[in-house]
Order: structure tokens, then sequence, then C-alpha cells
């Protein structure tokens, strides 16, 4: 009986003096010692126990108050913000990083720009993006993504500027079939089909050909990249092949774009350029004139 | 012969102690039934209050308690005193019982880690540590007595298998051998 009231009351002394102590004292530097002596063994409990730990977390999850569920659903709705914003962030981070990769390539002068909205009317395919004449955005400069050629800008405000998109009824640029050289006419429609015109029927032009810019006119660098042949018709008695091009880049999904500001003597068309796509023009029209010659007899 | 019993009854409180001790530091942290985690300290004490005396038993209680306490965020000493009254009256009851039976074994057990629990958590509780009452009771006291009770029944279980292949085992320690009279 002596013993028990010796462990009491020494116990009630102890409790009394960590209830007293709180985090300091001899106490607690007595524990602090005794948990780094037992530290092995709290590691060795660890790794013996992944196993079955989640059972626990189990009934963990079950027995917890709803104060405790709330703070954790706080938590995770916040969680799943941040990483949808980080994602986000990242994203933007990649495709910016594509552009530049592009810009290098291309040896491009441009400025970079977001897509801030569509176009405000249903009979046009323009965007419009966030840099205007104070970034040195004028009307006619090319605009592109990081995939090819979308547009050209045909408005500029202070801060702000229109593209008219490729797949416009009112585009039309200078392009080529890379593969076989052969040049044409980029023209949208009212149905968003890209069509390569004034391409002649004597050009060998095949699906999947690579079309680009060609550079004459001097408002796109020469070999960017705008799309693929996806079909070729050739109607008797046309001069020109009836092509359909899928653009490689698409606004709706785009929102980082880079607007070339300016063009280097070596993206511009040179004479040969010029003289190869007069020859072009010339031959198609000699084939004209024989095939009106042959329907003649 | 009295010898070589008492050596035996303090290799198995040795190795009582040791088992307890990896167990109340490797696994009680690990493994839970909801916010309650198993007492092996209680179970060491309720196995040890078959071979002690009741002030050997609120000694070993003491200690253990101790240990507990150390191993815990929580005051030390509530554990020193929860157990150091356990052991004196779960030894002290053991002496009008027949020991031999396992079932007042359990009994007697299952009580104490009940109000072992309860008592610890409450007392936690009353000074600030733990929140509501309601998860001080049924979401940390019920399922910590029900984890070390089924523990000791193990442990008590695994005794009474030693008990039947080593008759001696049961000789007190300073109790003045009131166990190997009535068997474990």
């Amino acid at each position: 009986m002596r013993r028990l009231i010796a462990c009491v009351v020494v116990s009630v002394v102890l409790f009394t003096l960590s209830c007293q102590g709180g985090s300091s004292g001899p106490l607690e530097a007595v524990r602090g010692f005794f948990q780094t002596a037992t530290m092995p063994i709290r590691y060795f409990g660890l790794v013996v126990t992944a196993p079955v730990r989640g059972l626990g977390n189990i009934f963990s999850n079950l027995t917890a108050d709803q104060a405790t569920l709330s703070e954790l659903q706080a938590e995770i709705d916040s969680l799943r913000a941040r990483n949808a914003e980080l994602e986000e962030q990242a994203s933007s981070a990649e495709r910016l990083q594509e552009l530049l990769d592009l810009r290098s390539t291309y040896d491009l002068q441009s400025v970079t720009g977001t897509i801030v909205s569509g176009a405000s009317d249903s009979w046009s395919s323009t965007v419009t993006i966030d840099r205007g004449t104070s970034s040195g955005v004028t009307s006619g400069m090319p605009v592109m993504t990081s995939a090819g050629v979308i547009g050209q800008v045909v408005s500029s405000g202070p801060s702000s500027s229109t593209v008219m998109l490729l797949s416009d009824e009112g585009s039309s640029i200078s392009a080529l079939v890379q593969s076989s050289r052969s040049h044409g006419m980029l023209t949208g429609s009212a149905n968003g089909e890209v069509k390569l015109d004034l391409v002649s029927s004597n050009q060998d032009v095949k699906v999947g050909d690579v079309v680009v810019t060609s550079g004459l006119g001097g408002v796109f660098p020469k070999g960017l990249p705008i799309g693929e042949v996806v079909s070729v018709t050739n109607n008797p008695g046309e001069l020109y092949l009836d092509i359909v091009v899928e653009l490689y880049a698409d606004a709706s999904f785009s929102e980082e774009v880079l607007v070339v500001t300016s063009l280097t003597e070596e993206q511009r068309a040179t004479a040969e350029d010029i003289a190869e796509a007069d020859s072009q023009e010339s031959s198609s029209g000699t084939d004209a004139t024989s095939d009106g010659d042959e329907s003649a007899e | 012969m009295l010898v070589a019993d008492k050596n035996r009854t303090v290799r198995t409180i040795a190795v009582l102690a040791i088992v307890c001790f990896v167990l109340q530091i490797a696994f009680a942290p690990n493994i839970g039934l909801g916010n309650g985690r198993a007492n092996f300290a209680l179970v060491f004490v309720a196995c040890c209050a078959m071979f002690l005396s009741p002030g050997s038993s609120a000694v070993a209680g003491f200690v253990a308690g101790l240990l507990f306490d150390l191993s815990s965020t929580a005051p030390v000493g509530l554990m020193a005193f929860c157990l150091s009254l356990a052991g004196y009256a779960l030894s002290y009851e053991g002496r009008e019982r027949i020991a031999s039976e396992f079932g007042p074994q359990v009994i007697r057990g299952a009580i104490a880690s009940l109000g072992v629990s309860i008592v610890y958590h409450l007392a936690m509780f009353l000074v600030g540590q733990g929140g509501s009452f309601f998860d001080v009771v049924f979401l940390r006291s019920l399922p910590t007595a029900l984890l070390t009770f089924l523990f000791l029944l193990l442990f008590l279980f695994l005794l009474s298998r030693m008990k039947s292949s080593g008759p001696n085992l049961g000789s007190g320690v300073g109790g003045g051998g009131h166990l190997s009279r009535r068997g474990l």
C-alpha cells in the first residue's frame, strides 16, 4: 500500500510539474531524450506497419468529425484550385516556350500577344489580341501560333488588334506547296473551308503535301507552315486544281500568338521566287491555250 | 525450486516488458481504430498483476505508465497515475479470485481497459487537450479500450498457454507466492 501511495504521489507531482512546465522544463528534456533514443524503434514500426496503416486510415476517416471533414474539404478545394492554376501556368509557359522556339527558328522580329476574344459577329472569322499600336502592331502584320500561321492583323487600336483568320472569307495570302513548289493563293470561305487557289492543273500536288507561305507580296515571311493538303481535285477543262487545305493552327484552341512586326531580307521572296511563280502562271496560261485549241478541234 | 520459479517469473516479466515496450513505441502509433490507439503499457500491467504482489504491480504500473507518458505528447504522470492504481487493483483483486480461470482475468482486463482509458482521456479533456466530450468518450476512449482489450486478450491467452506448459510460472515475486497456490 505504501508503494502505491508513493507511486500515486510521484505521479501527481510529475503531472502537476508537467502541466505547469508546458513545453519547456526538465520533464520535456527527458521526454525529448527518450523520444530520440526510441526513434529507431519508431522507424522500425513505421516500416513494418506500412501495409496495414491504410486500414487504420479507413477507420479514422469513418470516425472523423464534421469539423475535420469540412476543413479537409476546404483544403481539397483550395489545393484543387491551386493545382488548376499551376497547371494553367505550366501550360501557358509551355506554349510561350514553343513560340520562343518558333521565333528563334525562323529568326522572326515579333511581339507576343494573347487572344482575348473571338469574333463579335457571326459572319467573320476574326480574333482580338491584346497587342496594339503601342506594342508596334499595325495592320497587315502576320499572326501565328507555334503550330503555324493563323491570319493577319486587319485593324489596330492602341492596346488591341483584330486579326482576320485564314479561314475568313475575305482572307487571301500567297502560299506554295512545299514539295512541288506550286504557287497559289490561300483563301478562306464562308463555310470555314480553306482552299489553295490558282495552282495550275499541270502541277503535281498530292494529299498530305505541306503548304507554307511563299513570301510573295512582302507581308508574310516565306516558309512559315500553314497546313497540309487534304484533298486535290483536277476537274477536266479547268485551268486550276481544286485544293482544300487543313490549317495546322486553330485559333479557337490557341491563346498565345506571335505577331511578326518586320521581315528580314532573307525572309522576303527573292527575284528567283517571283520568276518561278510567274513561270508557273505563264505555263498554266499556255496549257489553257492549248486545251482551248484542242477543244476547238 | 522457489528460486528457479522466481527466475522464471522474472524472465517472463522481462520478456513481457520488452515486447510491450516495443509494441507501444513501434506499433501502437501506427495501428489505430478511429482515434484510438492500443495501450500496451496497460496490457503489460494487467499481465504483471498475475505474477506480482499489489505493491509491486503498482510500481510496475508506475514505470510502464511513465514510459507511456514519455512516448506521448501528453502531460507526464497521468498514465503513470492511472496504471499505478490499475496495477494495484488488478493484483489485489486477483488475490480474491481463482486465477486459473481465464474468464475472470478477461473480465478484469476489460474493466481495467475501459476504466483506465476513460479516466485518462477525461483527464486530458479536463486539462484542455482533446476535442469535445463526445470526441473524447466515443471516438478516443472507447476505441482505445477496445483495441487494448483485444491485445490484452491475446496476451492472456498466450500466458495461459505458457502456464499449461510450465506449472510453476505463476510463482509470485515479492507477493508471497500466492499465484503458485491458485495457478495461473
